[in-house]
């Protein structure tokens, strides 16, 4: 783990003391039960069900655009700011690059976060860039790179989606030329049961298997997609998963998908009459 | 590697009419050669040459303190370095950006238990557990690295000898482990199920496997799935390029299939690979 | 000093069973990747060692390419596990940029740079096994690799170590075991045939008296070097002659 120097750090070598509670000697197998109640889960939602979304635009005065997202509890900011020169770059680039730096906050988690980006930061910056690159027109912009920052204040569950999403309505934001409006989603598996947009216990609890039996599925998939045409732009998955369950899954993703997108163009069309509004004031 | 419009169409008509550059059809993979335990300093390498991809793989053990949250597990760690031998675009830290990509892809496909079990690296509850480094050295790419890294990780690892703890003493706080001095008194580790990765790449309308650097270059995008036994851990596109679901899920079928044939040709020639052969690159 | 006197036994031997005056065994292979202009293994006992060469080409960094000589690159990495405690980087540490640049420095004295002005030679070495004597590997696997890429050298340039045993005795090829044993080490690279010393490097101390010996030890040790790598050399073009078809010409 790099040290940030810079900072005073806190103590290293730090348990979050919820590991020593009482409430931690359940089982995996009553923990999911308990959220997956009768079909419901904690927040009374049906397995297939997303969570209410609060997406809006412009937030950040100092970026060209940026947006905020709230799945839940979980809360994520995305700034993007004006393309630049690649920095360090001898040749010339035809197309235009990404660059997507995903931070969780320190205090955004049950665990303190480092102000260093971690592996899993890392990645999912990568995962980010991927998602992004096939939605972008790059070539608009040859030479030049556009700077993304996502930062996580509150993680309860599909992070990488809801800042996947916030992403595209910041980038449509700062006026980057777009080919779609892209949406993102995450699902867990386990035992047979998909729960959609899961929070951050469900998603820890599809990550290990559960029932003894070999056949069962667990894991989670994230999927971003571009609307009009289909197309995944982005497909991650870990933990175990049958080709027959990941199938099935693909088609309710690609569902919860679609009915994000109003959402996402509603929150546009209010950018713009607002932007509309303003001139009109001026 | 750099190609002009011609030669991308050259390719490109090769794979649509089933017939590639080096003669081989949409589903072939090229020659491999694998060789096992070659740097003794390890517990445990493996060398695989995939046509021109080459890749050194080395299992180093240290003894450390599992995570507090996972008190019952060892601990497993990949590290990919990209070699300036490979190409000079790697000199200094030219290489990081792929190098975390295989990284990040090798974790997330040996996270699940089901996969691989790191409870059995465990030696005493919260206090002691085996760490695994596995080194990856990328010598040469000539294209299909998730492929060719994620088999020699498996051989390295099937060739690993974890060592045999024969006794453990807890005085206060320290903790003594005796380890088995013989050689013989090794443990193997379970690998049946590591996951081999396959790459389909995406070039024109049709999926390929084994893509070489020139089919690389000329392809939009690729999945990459790892396979582990007869399920998927893990599924990751590369490329700027986007998919259909129906062309996703093509790919990942066809993954799986050839992922099931690389698995037995692995096992086939692990298990004719005889101790102490003279091994390595003189050869 | 007491300890270096074991280095040795009263009948002449060394710990793994070497005279004083024995190499280790050398083994090389020239031309063992494609990708590179030219590549070469070089085993020297365990110490294994792979380089690399790309090149000459165009100046990558514009602002240093030299109007009248090529610019030699080097790097030199040393794999995670190339060593007996797992190593954190492979390369980036201190020791690893002074190796870069004495490498640098033995290849240029014997590279004819003039021939390539405005462009650049990459020379990368990576060692897969560390067992004492690394950098005179290097300079030795390093040449092959050079000579397989088909740049203009002027003679083969070989390095090597040597050591003073009991306080008396030169001895050769110093292994990792002798290195950590203690005593003096002599990192020696020469052309052996112009017998012009282009790097040398000590480490800890001897009497000024012993130099002399020490050195003509080392230097001896370069010119059996360049023998072994001669013959690998010629070894390696007639096999390629052969597989090109020249020996039918004949």
């Amino acid at each position: 783990m790099p040290k940030d120097h810079k900072r005073i750090n806190g103590p290293e070598e730090t348990v979050p003391y919820n590991l020593f509670t009482k409430l931690n000697t359940k089982t995996l197998l009553t923990k999911f039960e308990e959220a997956v109640c009768n079909g419901k889960r904690t927040d009374l939602r049906v397995p297939e069900e997303h969570r209410k979304i609060f997406l809006k635009s412009g937030i950040v005065s100092q970026a060209k655009g940026s947006a905020y997202i709230e799945l839940g509890k979980t809360k994520v900011i995305v700034s993007v700011f004006d393309p630049r020169e690649i920095p360090n770059r001898t040749d010339y680039s035809l197309k235009g690059e990404i660059y997507c730096e995903f931070k969780f906050a320190p205090f955004s988690c049950v665990k303190r976060r480092q102000h260093q980006q971690d592996t899993e930061e890392k990645q999912y910056s990568a995962i980010m860039k991927q998602a992004l690159e096939s939605t972008v027109c790059r070539h608009e912009f040859p030479n030049f790179q556009v700077d993304i920052y996502a930062l996580v204040l509150h993680n309860d569950g599909s992070v990488l989606s809801a800042a996947i999403t916030a992403a595209g309505v910041a980038l449509s934001h700062a006026g980057v030329p777009m080919y779609d409006a892209i949406t993102s989603v995450t699902l867990g598996i386990q035992d047979g049961i998909r729960l959609l947009d899961p929070n951050c216990e469900e998603q820890t609890l599809c990550e290990i298997p559960i029932s003894s039996k070999q056949e069962s599925s667990h894991g989670v998939i994230i999927v971003s997609m571009l609307d009009t045409h289909e197309q995944i732009s982005q497909f991650y998955q870990y933990g175990c998963i049958s080709v027959e369950d990941l199938s099935a899954s693909v088609d309710v993703l690609k569902q919860a998908c679609k009915n994000i997108v109003p959402v996402v163009q509603k929150c546009l069309v209010k950018h713009v009459l607002r932007t509309l509004n303003e001139d009109v004031e001026d | 590697m750099s190609l002009c419009e011609a030669e991308k169409t050259f390719v490109l008509h090769g794979v649509e009419e089933n017939f590639r550059v080096d003669g081989r059809e949409r589903e072939d993979y090229r020659p491999m050669e694998l060789e096992t335990d070659i740097v003794s300093h390890a517990f445990g390498s493996a060398r695989l040459r995939l046509a021109n991809t080459d890749v050194l793989v080395a299992v180093k053990i240290e003894v450390d303190a599992p995570f507090p949250e996972r008190p019952y597990e060892g601990k497993l760690d990949f590290f990919v370095d990209c070699s300036a031998n490979a190409t000079p675009d790697f000199e200094g830290r030219g290489g990081e950006e792929l190098a975390v990509q295989i990284s990040n892809a090798l974790s997330s496909a040996y996270r699940s238990p089901n996969v691989f079990d790191l409870r059995k690296l465990c030696i005493l509850k919260g206090k002691k557990c085996w760490k695994l480094y596995v080194d990856i050295l990328l010598l040469e790419c000539g294209g299909n690295l998730f492929d060719a890294v994620s088999l020699a990780v498996k051989a390295a690892l099937w060739n690993t000898q974890v060592p045999l703890v024969k006794q453990v003493d807890i005085d206060g706080n320290n903790i003594n482990l005796d380890v088995s001095d013989s050689l013989s008194d090794c443990q193997r580790m379970d690998v049946e199920k590591a996951p081999i990765m396959v790459t389909v790449c995406k070039i024109g309308e049709r999926c390929v496997v084994d893509p070489n650097a020139a089919e690389e270059k000329c392809s939009v995008g690729s999945v990459v799935v790892a396979v582990a036994g007869r399920k998927i851990s893990t599924v990751l596109q590369t490329g700027t390029g986007s998919l259909h679901p129906v062309t996703l899920l093509e790919c990942l079928t066809l993954g799986v299939k050839i992922a099931q044939r690389l698995d037995t040709a692995l096992w086939d020639t692990l298990r004719q690979i005889k101790p102490n052969q003279d091994v390595g690159f003189l050869k | 000093m007491s300890r270096s006197k074991e280095l040795i036994s009263k009948i002449g031997l060394r710990l793994d069973g070497r005279r004083a005056n024995e190499l280790r065994r050398i083994r090389c292979k020239l031309g063992v990747f494609t990708e590179p202009d030219g590549s070469a293994y070089l085993e020297q006992g365990l110490t294994k060692v792979l380089a690399a060469v790309y090149g000459p080409h165009q100046v990558r960094n514009r602002s240093k390419a030299q109007h009248d000589t090529a610019i030699v690159n080097c790097q030199f990495s040393m794999a995670v596990f190339s060593t007996n405690e797992r190593k954190r980087r492979p390369r980036g540490d201190r020791k690893s940029t002074e190796l870069s640049m004495h490498l640098q420095q033995a290849l240029l004295a014997v590279i004819k740079t003039e021939l390539y002005p405005w462009s650049q030679i990459d020379v990368y070495v990576e060692v897969l096994h560390a067992d004492g004597g690394i950098y005179p590997a290097c300079v030795n696997a390093a040449t092959l690799a050079l000579i397989d890429a088909g740049i203009p050298i002027k003679e083969y340039v070989c390095a090597c170590t040597a050591s003073l045993a009991n306080n008396d005795i030169p001895m050769l090829d110093i292994s990792h075991q002798e290195e950590v044993m203690g005593g003096p080490t002599l990192t020696v690279a020469a052309l052996p045939i112009s017998g012009k010393i282009v790097l040398m490097e000590m480490s800890q101390r001897f009497h000024l008296d012993h130099l002399q010996k020490v050195l003509e030890k080392a230097l001896q040790g370069c010119r059996d070097i360049k023998q072994i790598l001669d013959e690998a050399v010629r070894l390696h073009v007639r096999d390629v002659g052969c597989s090109t078809g020249w020996a039918n010409t004949s």
